[in-house]
């Protein structure tokens, strides 16, 4: 327990971490402020006209369903020129869309909480994932680089308790600091909707969505912080972890993709981990294969698959334990020199 | 049965890089320091000391031998005994954005030692009015009392010192002198490692001195230095060059010097003022010229200057060679005698 208390004051006083919250706070203040600025009320005038707007199309989707539905009854259509039919009306149906017009789609200059708060969040995720990762690194790999983690050695010679204690306040501090990050981040462009903009409507769907989004980005936060920790425990230093992610984005995700697609591999972006974060981040990512269709000369032909969260988060937590695993076995045995 | 409070017997660490290739840091090297010795440990640049230091203290692997500190096998034990048992090695580094107390309290939270105890330790090594400034504000020798202060937090049965005078100015050399006589007077067991051979004279009781890897001199620095002692004298004479035939016809053995001789195996000097003075020829100087521990090292170590000729850092002759000689061990008991 010492040991964990000790860590925490040590990471808390890292001139970087500081560093890295005073960026977050400043990123989380200019967005607030732009929004604030750049946002306003809506008069009742505004939101009538919206919300008529919103039940006109609402209601140009359900006539286009209805002609659908017609012309395969074999029902007269009078005035159907200029409209595309799809052969199965259930492409029109709009019970069966994902979302349908809304007031919110036709404020101008209004910042509407249900539709820009999942946008928000992801940018907020997108930044405590390169806070974790940047911080698990430098966290480590300054303490091993500067000697730190000898002088903790000679007080607690227990190598796999002293490097555990590390990973757990990481991983502590980072959930804490991004769990408080975000639910500031939500309150604050709430309360910026009431004040000065739309909430629009929120219902229970609306908020487990956001909540899912929420929980699966604190995730990828907390293995982003894992991996770049192990990382720079294999290789002593911060800039490994850095070097081996940039290494890995040319190499792989950049000159790779290029090299499967010359090769015509099927399916390459099931080899690329960007796809595994964007599939568990979105819940599921729909990719095209353009080798699917090759052999297909007439008919119709669906190239594209599906990622789900599910194996995304198989991998994403199969490759950071891994890292980890990896990190803890090779720690435990090398010389400290 | 021995009361050693370090017991090292066989150690053997070898380095391997894929630049370097093979390196033998450590070749079957012994140590064996008494309860409330101060024990000095001495060996050129690259001799191994730091290496056995590391491996004694769990922070490198040592591929052979037995250790064992406090009657723990180190490193298996080391955590039994590591709250006794305060050490610096080489010079230890510190995060340079936090303060001496605020570095001295990490280590005294981690390790379980009462916060007030650093206030002391800052006091004991000179740093009182210090320990609120950066680290990275600090001098070398400051840098090397914080280092001390750490390793005296715990209030330590045995400390190890790798050279602890380290960026010391002259003042500060002899604070640290009477700091470790403090302690040794205080029942603390002292190990220490340093270049500096005058101040091991004059502060260790014992001695070991390593070279290549391997020990070749060890026991209370008198009998160490007596081991080399040729009963030499240096002479000065009113006629130096018919004292010269004088000594040699009587049978000594005689080196002459410009403006002096050097005689040596006279183990009473009075042979030599008798013998010139019933021939006429009058003693102006006669000095017995004992061995320092200088001159015992660079015999052993086979590290003597030579002027023009650089030595390199791996040049000492290893033991067995005729500057390395045969290994002395004076008034030391085998680990497992």
């Amino acid at each position: 327990m010492n040991l964990i208390r000790a860590e925490v004051e040590r990471l808390g006083a890292r001139r970087f971490v500081q560093l890295m919250i005073v960026l977050l706070m400043l990123a989380f203040g200019v967005t607030a402020a732009t929004t604030l600025a750049g946002s306003h009320q809506p008069s009742a005038v505004e939101l009538a006209e919206a919300q008529r707007q919103a039940a006109a199309n609402l209601r140009g989707l359900e006539l286009q369903h209805e002609r659908c539905l017609a012309r395969d009854r074999g029902e007269p259509l009078p005035d159907d020129e200029g409209f595309y039919l799809p052969p199965d009306c259930s492409e029109l149906d709009p019970a069966l869309r994902d979302r349908l017009p809304v007031a919110a789609d036709y404020l101008t200059g209004v910042f509407t909480f249900t539709r820009q708060a999942e946008p928000l969040l992801y940018f907020l995720v997108a930044y405590l994932v390169l806070f974790g990762f940047l911080v698990g690194a430098s966290y480590i790999g300054a303490d091993l680089n500067s000697g730190g983690v000898v002088n903790l050695l000679l007080w607690r010679p227990r190598r796999l308790t002293v490097l555990g204690a590390k990973l757990g306040t990481l991983l502590g501090a980072v959930l804490t600091v991004s769990v408080l990050a975000t639910l500031a981040y939500l309150v604050t462009f709430w309360v910026i909707a009431q004040v000065a903009g739309y909430p629009g409507p929120t219902n229970v769907a609306f908020w487990a969505e956001l909540g899912a989004i929420w929980g699966r980005g604190l995730t990828l936060v907390l293995l982003a912080a894992a991996t770049g920790f192990a990382i720079a425990t294999m290789g002593r230093h911060t800039a490994a972890a850095l070097g081996a992610v940039a290494a890995y984005l040319v190499v792989w995700e950049l000159g790779g993709r290029i090299v499967l697609q010359i090769l015509e591999v099927a399916r390459p972006d099931q080899l690329m981990l960007a796809s595994y974060v964007g599939a568990w981040l979105a819940g599921e990512v729909r990719f095209w294969d353009s080798t699917a269709c090759r052999t297909v000369t007439d008919g119709y032909c669906d190239g594209s698959y599906t990622l789900t969260w599910q194996p995304a988060l198989a991998v994403l937590l199969l490759l950071t334990a891994g890292l980890s695993a990896a990190a803890f076995a090779l720690f435990r045995r090398r010389d400290l020199i | 049965m021995t009361s050693g409070v370090i017991e090292i017997e066989g150690l053997r660490k070898t380095f391997h890089s894929l630049r370097r290739g093979r390196r033998v840091a450590v070749d079957g090297f012994d140590l064996l320091v008494e309860a409330g010795q101060v024990h000095g440990f001495l060996g050129p640049n690259g001799s191994g000391k730091t290496t056995t230091l590391r491996a004694l203290l769990g922070l490198v692997r040592a591929d052979d031998g037995r250790m064992r500190v406090l009657g723990a096998n180190a490193p298996e034990q080391l955590p039994q005994v590591a709250g006794r048992v305060g050490a610096i090695v080489e010079s230890p580094q510190f995060y340079g954005n936090f303060t001496g107390y605020r570095t001295l309290r990490l280590l005294a939270l981690a390790g379980g030692v009462p916060v007030a105890r650093v206030d002391e330790v800052l006091e004991q090594v000179g740093l009182a009015d210090r320990g609120d400034e950066r680290v990275k504000g600090y001098s070398l020798g400051m840098k090397q009392r914080l280092a001390v202060a750490s390793a005296l937090l715990k209030r330590p049965e045995l400390l190890i010192l790798d050279e602890p005078a380290n960026g010391l100015d002259p003042a500060g050399i002899r604070e640290m002198r009477d700091l470790v006589r403090a302690l040794a007077a205080n029942g603390v067991t002292v190990l220490l490692s340093s270049h500096i051979l005058a101040e091991i004279q004059l502060i260790c009781d014992h001695v070991t001195i390593i070279s290549q890897g391997r020990r070749v001199a060890a026991g209370p620095v008198a009998e160490v230095l007596a081991g080399f002692d040729h009963n030499e004298h240096l002479v000065r004479a009113d006629d130096l060059a018919r004292a010269e035939e004088l000594l040699l016809a009587a049978g000594l053995t005689v080196t002459g010097h410009p403006d002096h001789l050097v005689v040596s195996g006279v183990p009473d000097p009075t042979a030599v003022s008798r013998t010139l003075g019933e021939q006429g020829v009058w003693v102006r100087e006669l000095t017995p010229l004992r061995p320092d521990l200088e001159s015992v090292f660079l015999e052993l170590t086979g590290t003597p200057a030579h002027p023009g000729v650089p030595r390199q850092v791996d040049g000492s002759a290893p033991p067995g060679d005729p500057a390395g000689d045969q290994e002395i061990d004076l008034g030391m008991r085998g680990v497992d005698a």
